[in-house]
């Protein structure tokens, strides 16, 4: 007791001497270390910590971590894709952080920065750690060939391998336009060259915590389809509780003569004023027999809120396949003309339609127009 | 101390102390707006102004020459007395004055930084820190229940977990797309303006 008030006077006394910030040690090894397997073919060439600073946050202490770490491919293929695991195993043994970075195009030989901006907050009371307080580690690098590298205990691996896919069929699809001199659609397709024509975002919370914290209903959740589609969503409930939403349950069948390994099911909520929002997708390990049928169920709880944190309440929910691994290890994503023929709804169609690589040709298109993105298209192509 | 009730005449006592100019300036104001609309206080005034005027004029008559008070040695222990007397009456009402000056004075000051304290701080602690500090209160009181495991959270600058008091953020841009990547993971996605290059932070609960 005498050490909370003692705590709290010490938070008190910050606070009310104007919360400052101070720079935090420079020596970087105290805050950040960066470990790299010696055979991987993705070595840290250098790493810099950028000015960062600590201070006094509620009853905690915030450090702020700004770092940039240069890699290099020092493999013989090209570099298309890797994570980063962010870790402080001290702190935080049960949580992880990571920073992807898909759609590269890093020759062998190569280097390429990535950055890494942190916050990490500690209680007054926390233990010191003995080693540096964050660590950053290869996860999962894959190249050009699909082929990979790295632990994958984020299971990053099939992420990086989707969106490798997914930027490979948008490129073909924009090059197409260009070819073809559709430039109207390619205008369309890339917002304009607006950068903030994009649709409504979602803020959310994740907990284990089952119980529900107002009364709850089931609901139905209703499915689409992509017509190519190797398994598909039948039917799902799941429950509900104003913006929290438990358990869901969704019926899969697999229409394809190839086993599947696992599916990964995009989630759209429409709210009270009928509002759809892709919530994200979700991944489940799911063995499915030819033309079996099973169902994926998920514990938790989602909370969902608008970007100001305000509650936004479920009515509706929809599921659906987004994309496939087979037990070979190939995988299945929907073509552009699954998207086109999907839904009718623009905002939906541009939601779905919007990949890593997608977002990186519209950021290069507001930055250079249509010469610059040709070029890179060419490039990548 | 009132020098006035609302709707009275000012008491004889505080009519003497105004006249003596022994009253605080507040008092002295109210009393004299008062005096000058009531003819029944101008009148008690006058009579008093007559009577100092009286005793002064009496005073200088009877004033002991030096020889006079190594003669009446009587005399002059009472006049003595009687401003000793006269002393501490009046000492006891300027105490008196004195006190409800001085409480006043803490009070607004009390009340000044108090009101500074409440500025500065609405205007320089980010309200977001206000509401840790309000958690933290709640849950040392035990009035707010303790958020048991591992808990991920988005915001506009970044995507978090949390567990056992501490947070791990990874920031982003508030141009990111953020989104669920698994039931016990979330993600930002956004074009590093430094880099050109999509980053996609996550953070995952195990």
């Amino acid at each position: 007791m005498r050490n909370s008030w003692i705590r709290l006077g010490a938070v008190f006394c910050a606070l009310t001497a104007g919360s400052p910030a101070f720079p935090a040690d420079a020596d970087s090894s105290r805050w950040l270390d960066v470990e790299f397997p010696r055979d991987s073919p993705v070595l840290a060439v250098s790493f810099g910590l950028a000015p960062s600073t600590s201070r006094v946050r509620g009853a905690s202490i915030a450090l702020d971590l700004h770092a940039s770490v240069v890699l290099r491919n020092t493999s013989t293929r090209p570099l298309v894709g890797l994570t980063l695991r962010v870790e402080a195993q001290d702190l935080l043994p049960g949580g992880k952080g990571s920073v992807m970075v898909p759609s590269l195009d890093v020759q062998p030989g190569e280097v390429f920065p990535v950055r890494l901006d942190l916050q990490l907050t500690r209680p007054f009371n926390a233990a010191k750690t003995e080693g540096a307080m964050v660590q950053v580690s290869l996860d999962c690098a894959v190249f050009n060939d699909l082929s990979s590298y790295g632990p994958d205990r984020l299971k990053s691996r099939r992420t990086l391998l989707v969106y490798e896919l997914e930027a490979r069929r948008d490129r073909r699809y924009m090059a197409s336009l260009l070819k073809n001199q559709q430039y109207d659609q390619l205008r369309q397709e890339l917002n304009f060259g607006l950068q903030d024509v994009r649709p409504q975002q979602l803020g959310f919370e994740i907990t284990r915590d089952l119980r529900a914290t107002g009364r709850e209903s089931s609901i139905s959740v209703n499915t689409m389809a992509f017509p190519s589609a190797p398994v598909q969503a039948v039917g799902g409930e799941a429950q509900v509780s104003g913006n929290e939403l438990h358990t869901p349950r969704i019926e899969l069948r697999n229409l394809s003569r190839k086993p599947v390994r696992s599916v990964d099911m995009g989630w759209i909520v429409r709210d009270e004023r009928g509002r759809d929002f892709v919530a994200g997708s979700v991944p489940a390990a799911m063995p499915l027999a030819p033309v079996e049928t099973a169902v994926a169920s998920e514990s938790g709880t989602l909370r969902f809120s608008n970007a100001e944190g305000q509650p936004v309440a479920i009515g509706a929910l929809m599921a659906f396949v987004s994309n496939v691994e087979f037990s070979d290890g190939n995988l299945w994503i929907p073509s552009r003309a699954d998207i086109e023929q999907a839904t009718s709804d623009p905002v939906l169609r541009k939601a779905l339609s919007s990949s890593p690589e997608h977002q990186r040709l519209a950021d290069v298109f507001r930055r250079k127009g249509i010469r610059g993105l040709t070029e890179e298209l060419k490039r990548a192509n | 101390m009132s020098a006035t009730q609302p709707g009275q005449h000012p008491t004889h006592r505080s009519l003497a102390l105004y006249l003596g100019g022994d009253l605080p300036w507040l008092a002295k104001t109210k009393l004299r707006v008062h005096v000058r609309s009531c003819p029944r206080c101008q009148q008690y005034v006058g009579s008093l102004e007559e009577a100092q005027g009286e005793l002064r004029r009496e005073a200088e008559a009877q004033t002991l020459t030096g020889f006079e008070a190594i003669a009446d040695w009587s005399r002059l222990e009472r006049e003595m007395m009687g401003n000793i007397g006269v002393g501490v009456a009046a000492a006891r009402c300027v105490d008196h004055v004195g006190h409800g000056r001085k409480l006043l004075t803490w009070t607004a000051a009390v009340v000044g930084l108090i009101l500074l304290f409440i500025a500065g701080w609405v205007t320089h602690i980010p309200r977001e820190q206000t509401q840790h500090i309000f958690t933290a209160f709640q849950q040392w009181s035990g009035r707010a229940p303790q958020i048991s495991g591992t808990v991920l959270r988005s915001s506009p600058d970044g995507v978090a977990v949390r567990a056992q008091g501490s947070t791990l953020t990874l920031m982003h841009p508030r141009s990111a797309v953020i989104s669920v990547s698994s039931t016990s993971g979330m993600e930002a996605r956004y074009v590093d303006s430094e880099t050109g290059q999509v980053t996609i932070t996550s953070v995952y609960a195990q």
